[in-house]
């Protein structure tokens, strides 16, 4: 007898079928804006300035990277060296921070999970949306920097639209994964803090794609998941650099492989992690 | 409407939390795990309009249960279906972040239980009423007092109309006014068609409320029935559990100088068959039989009956002008007859031979676990039958 519903469950041993996983995560959209809306507003909560720093953080850090970036570490690069550099910078901080924010998103919200359900991917899911009202922001400035140094407000900075997108489904879903197995494994948080070092050097942040001081490890720079997304924002503010293409082509395919295995986990372990917690 | 067919749940205890490095070089992979089937071969269906009450000792797999119910965890095995929305009813506020005024908190806590934002704006100024906090919902609310936090978390909980209710042993929190308020509401979204289920300690709560009770022991179903036999049911396992931990009284501050052995200890209902079950008034008798292995001049028996929270009920010795000898091999059936003039709950009945002096002639028996169906509207331990009734001038 089926009596699922739309809102009911029917839970057996095994895994969840792919279409109710994302159908309940589906449903559950309202409840992501909400707590997304939430996380970043609570952080703001009982400070002087309140949202005024959501904005002026993203501005400093602007203008420390003009100062510093453009007097020690000039790079040969198409556009304006700022906007090139500050494009990457606000992909690998958004990156970044989805990671080591969303890996804890599940272990940290036990006593929530144990009381009531909805699916356990709201979790990182809301742990990286909450960061999107910051990167709104930046990106306001970074459109701003980018139309006041470059060639005015061209149609090329509609490209943020879907590089954000692109930027946003691949964070998502490797926090979705590392959350998941945060709570199998708790090493996993450190994992991610220990990839995360490195692989900022071997992503086209400060430096272009083609620079020749990169020549040893081009191969690892290019295979990397977030250069594809640097390299759009790039697109989209200073223009394309040569090879930009196919690194996102490599990024898509990362992003393919993401969601593929956040499905795959939380279909088999959404109803279970909890009794790990 | 809930189907449960065979549901077990296992949960794997690791000695210590599972590290990567003893997975990946599968060391002591066997060996530092231990299972534990929290609940077993579960299998009942419900439906709407029902109220079913789960009742056990910690440990006995009820939290386990409600939680596959909630859809918080799967089965291990087995299945377990709901119908429609399932909401628990959680005293402590779902999701309530201190640093959000009482609205903010409310649209939170409530799209968390499943409420779209217009049926939260429909119902949030029926959720403040509940609430009481008409004058301090835009404060934050870890300004709140404890009492106006769980009112808030509650008044939320029970503004999702759910069709199936989950909850908790949350009867007891609030003062009475608002427990009352709740239980109604409690009430109100069961005669809307919706689905019960209810875990709690307090027995009278159960009495009152389920048409169906489970009374679960070490994971397994003993009982699925109404609620009278099903805490006839408990009682006579809380019983057998005393006798396997040996016994129930501390009996270790006792004095004991055996010269006997008890046989039987029981308690009988007014038809002279064993109890665990009576109602309120009732005529019962306390009967202990003993076998004496020595001579003894003469003893006294006593009887005390203790609440649930071991405050003594009532106590009584039998008269010292009536001391009785016995000689060794003899048997002898003492009986106490009382009535039940108890509130509503659970009790346990003591019993034991003495020598004047307080010794005790053999050890204490197991005492007896027994339910008095009380009635309702009285609270405390004793029923002393009180009647109202007004006189105008």
């Amino acid at each position: 007898m089926t009596i699922r519903g739309e809102t009911g469950f029917d839970l057996g041993g095994g895994p969840v079928p792919a279409r109710e996983l994302l159908g309940d995560l589906w449903r559950a959209r309202e409840l992501i804006g909400i707590l997304s809306r939430k996380e970043f507003l609570v952080r703001y909560r009982r400070t002087s300035f309140g949202l005024i720093w959501a904005v002026a953080l993203p501005l400093l850090q602007a203008i420390v990277l003009a100062v510093v970036l453009e007097k020690f570490v000039r790079f040969d690069t198409a556009g304006n060296y700022v906007v090139f550099a500050f494009a990457g910078t606000v992909v690998w901080t958004f990156f970044a921070n989805a990671l080591t924010g969303g890996v804890g998103s599940v272990t940290d919200n036990s006593g929530l999970s144990s009381k009531i359900y909805f699916p356990r991917a709201v979790f990182p899911i809301v742990s990286t949306l909450s960061g999107l009202y910051g990167l709104g922001i930046t990106l306001i400035v970074l459109a701003g920097l980018s139309a006041a140094t470059g060639d005015g407000i061209g149609v090329r900075l509609f490209l943020l639209v879907p590089a954000t997108a692109l930027l946003v489904v691949l964070a998502t879903s490797l926090a979705a994964v590392a959350a998941a197995l945060q709570v199998y494994f708790r090493d996993v948080r450190w994992i991610v803090t220990a990839i995360l070092m490195p692989l900022f050097y071997l992503t086209p942040v400060i430096y272009p794609l083609d620079a020749p001081e990169v020549d040893s490890v081009r191969r690892v720079v290019q295979l990397n998941p977030v250069t594809g997304v640097v390299e759009a924002f790039r697109a989209a503010t200073t223009g394309a650099e040569a090879g930009a293409a196919s690194t996102v082509w490599v990024t898509l395919g990362w992003t393919v492989l993401a969601v593929s295995a956040a499905v795959a986990l939380y279909r088999r372990h959404d109803r279970v992690l909890v009794d790990l917690l | 409407m809930i189907i449960v067919e065979h549901a077990s749940k296992r949960y794997v205890k690791y000695d210590d939390t599972p590290m990567l490095a003893t997975r990946l070089m599968r060391l002591h992979q066997r060996s530092e795990r231990s299972e534990l089937w929290a609940v077993r071969d579960a299998d009942f269906t419900v439906q709407g309009g029902t109220c079913l009450g789960v009742i056990g000792r910690n440990g006995s797999g009820k939290s386990t249960l409600l939680r596959m119910l909630a859809g918080v965890t799967a089965p291990t095995t087995g299945r377990v279906a709901v119908g429609g929305r399932v909401a628990p009813l959680i005293a402590v506020g779902v999701g309530f972040h201190p640093e959000l005024t009482g609205r903010e908190n409310v649209y939170v806590s409530g799209a968390i239980l499943g409420l779209r934002r217009p049926d939260i704006d429909r119902r949030f100024d029926e959720i403040v009423a509940f609430a009481e906090l008409e004058k301090f919902i835009d404060t934050p609310v870890k300004f709140y007092s404890s009492g106006m936090f769980v009112r808030l978390g509650f008044a939320v909980s029970v503004a999702v109309e759910p069709d199936v209710l989950v909850v908790d042993e949350v009867l007891a929190v609030g003062d009475l006014a608002f427990q009352l308020r709740c239980i109604e509401r409690m009430v109100a979204i069961r005669e809307a068609g919706a689905t019960v289920v209810v875990v709690s300690h307090n027995m009278n709560a159960i009495r009152r409320m389920c048409d169906r009770v489970l009374v679960l022991h070490d994971g397994l179903t003993r009982h699925d029935g109404d609620a009278a036999s099903a805490i006839a049911t408990f009682h006579d396992l809380l019983g057998e559990q005393r006798e396997m931990d040996g016994n129930g009284l501390d009996g270790g501050d006792v004095e004991v100088d055996r010269h006997g052995e008890v046989e039987r200890f029981e308690l009988l209902g007014a038809d002279g068959a064993p109890a665990r079950h009576v109602a309120v008034g009732e005529e019962c008798t306390a009967e202990l039989r003993v076998r004496f292995e020595r001579d003894v001049a003469g003893c006294l028996v006593g009887a005390t009956v203790l609440s649930e929270w071991g405050v003594q009920a009532y106590g009584e010795t039998s008269d010292w002008a009536d001391l009785h000898g016995f000689t060794a091999g003899q048997v002898a059936t003492f009986r106490m007859r009382f009535r039940a003039q108890l509130a509503g709950g659970s009790y346990s009945l003591h019993a034991g031979v003495v020598l004047p002096s307080g010794v005790h002639l053999t050890p204490i028996p197991v005492p007896v676990q027994f339910y008095v169906d009380g009635r309702s509207r009285v609270n405390g331990i004793a029923d002393l039958d009180g009647r109202f009734d007004v006189v105008t001038e």
